[in-house]
């Protein structure tokens, strides 16, 4: 039986579709987890980019954060995570929240920052409180980058969560640590297969998301030609680990 | 003007990455290997079997071998093909455990046993087709055992393996990946003492992950070594294998024919005569709960019994 | 034993001076290994990365393809990908740069693509005014003027990289990620801190190397505040 045939039969098998162990169970753990750590996060950074953004003060070290976080290795921090909260969906869980954590303050305070100058005199102008431009002028606009934000974060959690496998949590990651811990490479494919699958989606339903929370008015009318390149302050795409 | 300053930028570039690729080579043969040639031991993922293959890997580079080493190679599913298609010439096995498994991948019914000769005569008539050799069995031992928290084994009256059975069904077992499928494992637990948990979950071979999970309660049993250090010291006691479900784990080095002459196999031989269970205990736990390197306790047995 | 201690054991501190001192040369085999890892994957990144940041800057039909693929291979995390190369190209060097390469691509190329963009069309025209063929006028003025762009680019891929490799001890590789490996294996607490520290410093050293390597070969760009 050739290799791709031999994964194949791993996915026909209908004892890997069963019980905590099956296909559906452990990848609903790992959305799970990856959405409940995004979504924590977010509550932890997107006031603080925004917050900011907002008052203008602070900036270097929103930029930077993002800098730094791409510096530390996921594993790293996984493992650290262990020594500090045990094993198991905790340590998981923390880890997953302190990376999620620099690209969406890094994005959310670049994109108040963009919001024209002239657009927020004008606000002021006509006489909006300091409240209603934050949420009426300059949230709207900065939308795109927090979104931008917040699909970093997610694609590079869904990715990490699959690391986590190693230390005694579930996911998608287990069918690739346990098949390599039982050299049953089909086992191991199969499980890379899905994991960059559920990668993927997330990735576009993400692009579609923001996408769709772009205003009309700030969506380019063509295909972007001229984007920024990746590594001025603009964008903070960090690898998936 | 400014394409010379891009040329001289990519020279220093590669220039660097060729110093740093001679300067420090990791883990490939030195320059000159001795005349007697060179041997590469491997070992598995945790401590006792890093400090026996340095021990026989120190012993032979005493004796003007070239050794290499290759530890935390993984587990027997890696380390043993490794051997068997001459990526490894030697690593420090256990009698029942290697027999058994050489068994399965050969397709025979499982053979190991109670006594190690027995069993160390069997994986030669296994594995000489494969031109492997299983040297003397040391009378060392480490074999798998199950624990449990003291307070689980006062409170359920726990000695033996088979007391397990009154609380079986709403256990869970902690084990290595492979342990599910390993006669020694799971499988001789269903067997032979017709335990069937509520469920599995995969850690490390007695590790921290196991004893980290016992701490947390997410497992209620596991599978420890008998000559682990950190048993006692995690407040665990081991049970009573009282139907023999572990056989005659001794440790053997296997090791590739083609380098087991006379002198290689005299040598592995009484460094296996001397080796004993309470001092491979004691090396474990200075490895595992003191943080002393594997590599270091190996050349201090060494040194204290003339090699 | 790990974070809930071992009860009558040594607890284990964070780092252990006395075992950093006594494996200096662990430490150093692991660094020169790690820097080995990063310095390969990015070198043939950038080698790869070039020709077709060419060819989809030039080439509205390869332009989609290209990014797409490129795309899919960085969002694919990592153990995937290191997991699905292992049944055919084993535990070697081999698979640890396919996989450490492909995660540098789609970085290395679009910057590349964006960076010759910038370049003003005034300044293009100047130059084919002046009489300059078009391979002159890449080499001589637009790959010049996209460096800063290139170089960018070059630092996340590096920084990114750097944190890569420590993945692959899960492959028996591992540079730094070996030591960090090892805290995970022995529940010890000393090398996971010098390899995370080490890692870390690594990626800020190449980071502003990198940063002032930019500044040596692009001196117009000085006066310039630079991101």
């Amino acid at each position: 039986m050739n290799f791709a045939n031999q994964v194949l039969q791993w996915f026909l098998n209908g004892a890997h579709w069963q019980g905590d162990g099956g296909i559906p169970h452990r990848t609903l753990e790992h959305l799970a987890m990856s959405g409940a750590s995004v979504l924590v996060a977010a509550l932890i950074a997107l006031p603080i980019g925004i917050g900011i953004g907002h008052f203008g003060r602070g900036g270097i070290l929103a930029i930077n954060i993002s800098n730094i976080g791409r510096a530390v290795p996921s594993f790293a921090v996984l493992v650290i995570a262990v020594e500090l909260f045990g094993i198991g969906a905790r340590p998981a869980f923390i880890a997953l929240v302190a990376l999620a954590i620099p690209p969406m303050v890094t994005n959310s305070y670049i994109g108040m920052r963009e919001v024209d100058a002239d657009v927020r005199e004008a606000a002021r102008g006509m006489g909006m409180r300091d409240r209603a431009v934050l949420w009426r002028v300059e949230l709207p606009i900065a939308l795109p980058l927090i979104m931008a934000g917040i699909r970093t974060s997610a694609v590079n959690v869904v990715a990490t969560a699959t690391l986590a496998a190693l230390v005694a949590w579930g996911g998608l990651g287990r069918f690739i640590v346990d098949g390599f811990g039982l050299q049953d490479y089909p086992m191991m494919f199969a499980g890379a297969i899905m994991v960059a699958i559920l990668s993927l989606i997330v990735e576009f339903s993400m692009a579609g998301v923001q996408r769709l929370t772009t205003p009309a008015g700030l969506r380019p009318s063509k295909p972007v030609q001229k984007e920024e390149p990746l590594g001025t302050a603009r964008d903070t795409a960090m690898v998936a680990a | 003007m400014y394409l010379k300053r891009i040329l001289v930028l990519g020279a220093s570039m590669v220039a660097l990455a060729l110093v740093t690729t001679s300067c420090g080579s990791t883990g490939g043969p030195s320059s000159s290997a001795s005349p007697k040639g060179t041997v590469t031991v491997a070992s598995f993922n945790f401590s006792e079997s890093i400090i026996l293959a340095h021990i026989y890997g120190g012993a032979l580079k005493n004796k003007d071998y070239t050794v290499n080493y290759r530890d935390k190679l993984g587990n027997r599913e890696i380390v043993e093909p490794a051997l068997e298609n001459g990526q490894i010439d030697l690593y420090p096995g256990y009698a029942a455990t290697d027999l058994n498994f050489v068994d399965k991948r050969q397709g025979v019914d499982l053979e190991a046993g109670t006594d190690a000769a027995t069993n160390v005569q069997k994986l030669n008539a296994r594995l000489s087709s494969k031109g492997i050799k299983a040297l003397d069995a040391s009378p060392a031992v480490d074999q798998n055992a199950f624990a449990v928290s003291k307070a689980a084994a006062d409170q359920n009256h726990l000695v033996k393996l088979s007391d397990v059975s009154a609380v079986a069904s709403g256990w869970t077992l902690g084990g290595p990946p492979e342990c599910p499928q390993r006669p020694f494992c799971q499988q001789g637990l269903e067997s032979v003492y017709g335990l069937h948990f509520k469920a599995f979950k995969a850690l490390d071979a007695g590790g921290p992950l196991t004893y980290a999970a016992f701490k947390s309660g997410a497992i209620n049993i596991g599978l420890v070594f008998s000559s682990d250090g950190g048993i006692s010291a995690n407040n665990l006691v081991v049970l009573e294998d009282d139907k023999h479900l572990q056989q005659a784990d001794n440790i053997v080095p296997l090791i590739r024919t083609a380098v087991a002459n006379s002198e290689v196999s005299a040598l592995l031989n009484s460094i296996d005569a001397k080796l004993n269970t309470p001092d491979l205990t004691a090396m474990n736990k200075s490895a595992d709960i003191d943080k002393q390197d594997p590599a270091d306790l190996a050349a201090t047995w060494l040194k204290n019994h003339g090699f | 034993m790990l974070a809930t201690g071992v009860v009558g054991a040594v607890e284990d501190p964070w780092i252990r001076w006395s075992w950093v001192s006594g494996h200096v040369d662990v430490i150093t085999a692991a660094l020169v290994q790690h820097i080995e890892l990063t310095l390969i994957a990015v070198v043939i990144g950038l080698l790869i990365a070039v020709p077709l940041g060419l060819v989809a800057w030039r080439s509205r039909v390869f332009r989609g393809p290209i990014f797409s693929l490129t795309g899919i291979l960085y969002t694919v995390p990592s153990l995937a990908l290191f997991s699905a190369l292992v049944p055919f190209t084993g535990f070697t060097i081999l698979t640890a740069e396919i996989g450490l390469v492909s995660y540098t691509l789609l970085i290395l190329i679009r910057n590349i693509v964006v960076g010759l963009n910038s370049v003003p069309d005034e300044v293009r025209e100047a130059a084919r005014g002046m009489g300059y063929r078009p391979l002159a006028e890449l080499v001589r003025i637009d790959i010049p003027l996209a460096v800063p762009a290139i170089v960018a680019g070059l630092r996340i891929a590096t920084v990114t990289t750097i944190g890569l490799v420590t993945v692959t001890a899960l492959i028996g590789e591992g540079g730094l990620g070996s030591l960090i490996y090892d805290g995970l294996l022995r529940d010890f607490k000393t090398p996971l801190v010098v390899g995370t520290v080490l890692s870390v410093a690594l990626a800020f050293v190449a980071d502003l190397s990198l940063a002032g390597a930019q500044r040596l070969i692009t001196p117009w760009s000085r006066t310039r505040a630079t991101t």
